[in-house]
């Protein structure tokens, strides 16, 4: 899909993001607080979709690179004394720098290895975030991370920080787009489709790789950086593996390798809990069960159902 | 030798080959079938509690309990074949993935619904009896773990290696569309090796329990110390998920009495990741076509 083919989409999309604009007036207190969570899951999708859903690499470390950018930035703005504005973006950039350390040597292996690899990752750092007290506060996590603040207003509310993760996730989405239509992002697709003729065609495919997963590596950290800000406090539990595993559900509900499919999916899973609360216990089983549905009848995510739809009715164009 | 560091090298064998099981099983489905069974935890965690229900909630006596709690594994073996196996055949390895994670908190959720968040503690068949080994006071129990667990692998290697079925089973592994050509029921091989699977994490589950409790969230922590092993073993090979069950079970009993019990979990997985940047094929493996 060329960038302007779809403009109905795109006119869709303008307009959902419009409707969400006028949004917090209309919800209330708890609402909004799950919306503040699919926002910044959102984020993190967007960022694994140039691992996976572009570069196709298995990465089930997601949420620990998110858990790296919440702890940078609360170690960064508690016991360092940073303003905010500043422990973000450092967190941002170490956790881009640590993906870099760990993607150099993990993302010679493929497949299944390469999960497998990046699980242990992620497992580890909860370990290490569990068990390095000094630093990461153990199983206590780290409080008193403070608000973001502008002169003489501060985003304290859940609906006032509401419109700083909306800018920020417009901001991220656009980026990704352009990426994905820059020649890194098409080098990624073509890393994905066929390896050996994309390394002939003398593009290094390892770079590519690492700049793919540098970047879903980045996007956690923006995420998990915001949400350590939101919360004021971070624990380990938040970034667990469980947690990766739900990053990668809501890209392939959403539809994979398609930035707004990330951000339906994250919007999707992050209220299904809500959706199904009288389930109690249940819940869990029917959300595994839809998954797997999901997965076996639609491969391509829900985005590809509303395109069938789109089609069908002729009015999505080519 | 001291007392303690024979304690825990026998606990750490016996940990060790429930590891080697549950490796094996994962192994047995992925050569065979080619599906990497991410939900491989889960079922050993459905084993364990199929004999706290006929150990402990239905009281049979464990002579009955524990081939009563294999059947129903066996069953479950056949039950996964048809429920998740059979459409999620042949798809990309990452809907598989996903696909049995899936499965995986479906069946985790399920057990949590059936038997509740309080854990059991299943007895064992020889209590808390201790045995004198090298003057160190090992719990009798450890040594039936090893030696059940050593058994079932010997079992699985007769079958495998000395038996028609086990040729065939071989055949498919080796090249499916070929041994469908000789005349194999290649579909009756696919449920034979899911029945061995919910045999051996069957086995494992049973062997664990009165080790640890049996808990519904056991089947996660299980499967990724099984992934260490087969890892530092070769993915693909026997012989290597039973040297790396052992290593990753010694590591981790050695690890936490002698480095540190807190960051014992994170020795086992900084190994695999050594192992996968070193040597991606493991101690054993040969097949590094698709590995790097």
């Amino acid at each position: 899909m060329k960038p302007g083919r779809n403009h109905l989409a795109v006119a869709a999309a303008a307009l959902a993001f419009l409707l969400a604009l006028v949004l917090p007036a209309l919800v209330s207190g708890y609402g909004i607080r799950i919306l503040n969570l699919a926002l910044i899951s959102a984020i993190a999708v967007i960022g694994l979709n140039f691992a996976f859903g572009y570069a196709g690499l298995i990465t089930l470390a997601q949420a620990g690179f998110v858990g790296c950018g919440a702890y940078l930035t609360a170690i960064l703005s508690t016991a360092v004394g940073l303003s905010p504005w500043l422990s973000i973006p450092a967190a941002v950039v170490g956790t881009g720098l640590i993906s870099v350390v760990v993607g150099l040597p993990m993302l010679r292996l493929k497949g299944h290895y390469l999960a497998l690899a990046t699980l242990g990752f992620n497992v580890s750092f909860v370990i290490v975030a569990t068990n390095w007290k000094s630093v990461m506060g153990g199983t206590d996590g780290i409080s008193g991370i403070p608000s973001l603040a502008l002169p003489g207003l501060s985003v304290a509310t859940d609906h006032r920080y509401y419109y700083v993760l909306w800018l920020a996730l417009a901001a991220a989405a656009w980026i990704a787009w352009r990426i994905r239509y820059s020649h890194i992002g098409l080098a990624m697709i073509a890393v994905r489709d066929d390896e050996i003729a994309t390394g002939a065609a003398s593009v290094g495919v390892t770079r590519i790789k690492v700049q793919a997963f540098a970047l879903s590596a980045i996007y956690a950290g923006l995420a998990g950086a915001l949400f350590a800000h939101m919360t004021n406090f971070v624990a380990p539990e938040d970034f667990a593996l469980g947690h990766s595993i739900i990053y990668l559900a809501m890209l392939i509900i959403g539809g994979e390798g398609s930035i707004l499919g990330a951000i339906a999916g994250a919007v999707i899973v992050t209220f299904m809990p809500e959706l199904m609360r009288d389930l109690g216990q249940a819940y869990m089983i029917v959300f595994g069960g839809l998954m797997l549905l999901i997965l076996i009848f639609l491969p391509k995510g829900l985005l590809s159902l509303a395109g069938m739809v789109g089609r069908r009715l002729g009015i999505a164009g080519r | 030798m001291s007392q303690q560091l024979v304690q825990l090298i026998v606990s750490g064998l016996a940990v060790g080959s429930v590891y080697a099981l549950v490796g094996l099983a994962f192994i047995m489905v992925n050569e065979a079938t080619g599906v990497v069974n991410f939900a491989t935890g889960q079922m050993v965690a459905i084993g364990c509690f199929l004999s706290v229900t006929t150990g402990i909630q239905m009281g049979l006596p464990l002579a009955a309990a524990y081939p009563a709690a294999l059947a129903g594994m066996a069953l479950f073996g056949i039950v996964f074949y048809a429920v998740v196996f059979r459409p999620l055949q042949d798809r990309p390895v990452v809907t598989v993935i996903i696909g049995t994670v899936m499965i995986g908190i479906v069946i985790q959720n399920s057990a949590l619904i059936t038997w509740g968040s309080v854990p059991f503690r299943p007895r064992s068949p020889f209590g808390r009896q201790v045995v004198d080994v090298f003057g160190a006071a090992i719990s009798a129990h450890a040594l039936f773990v090893i030696a059940v667990s050593f058994l079932m692998i010997g079992l699985l290697y007769a079958f495998i290696y000395r038996t028609a079925i086990g040729a065939r089973m071989r055949a498919v592994a080796q090249d499916r569309d070929a041994a469908r050509l000789m005349g194999i029921g290649v579909d009756r091989m696919f449920v034979l090796t899911w029945v061995i699977a919910g045999l051996l994490t069957g086995t494992a589950g049973i062997l664990v329990g009165p080790m640890w409790f049996a808990d519904v969230n056991m089947g996660d922590p299980i499967a990724l110390k099984a992934f260490a092993a087969i890892i530092i073993g070769g993915f693909s090979s026997v012989p290597g998920a039973i040297v790396g069950g052992v290593l990753v079970g010694l590591a981790e009993m050695l690890g936490a009495a002698y480095i540190s019990s807190a960051y014992k979990d994170g020795l086992v997985f900084l190994v695999m990741i050594l192992f996968l940047l070193v040597r991606p094929q493991g101690i054993f493996g040969e097949r590094i076509g698709q590995r790097a």
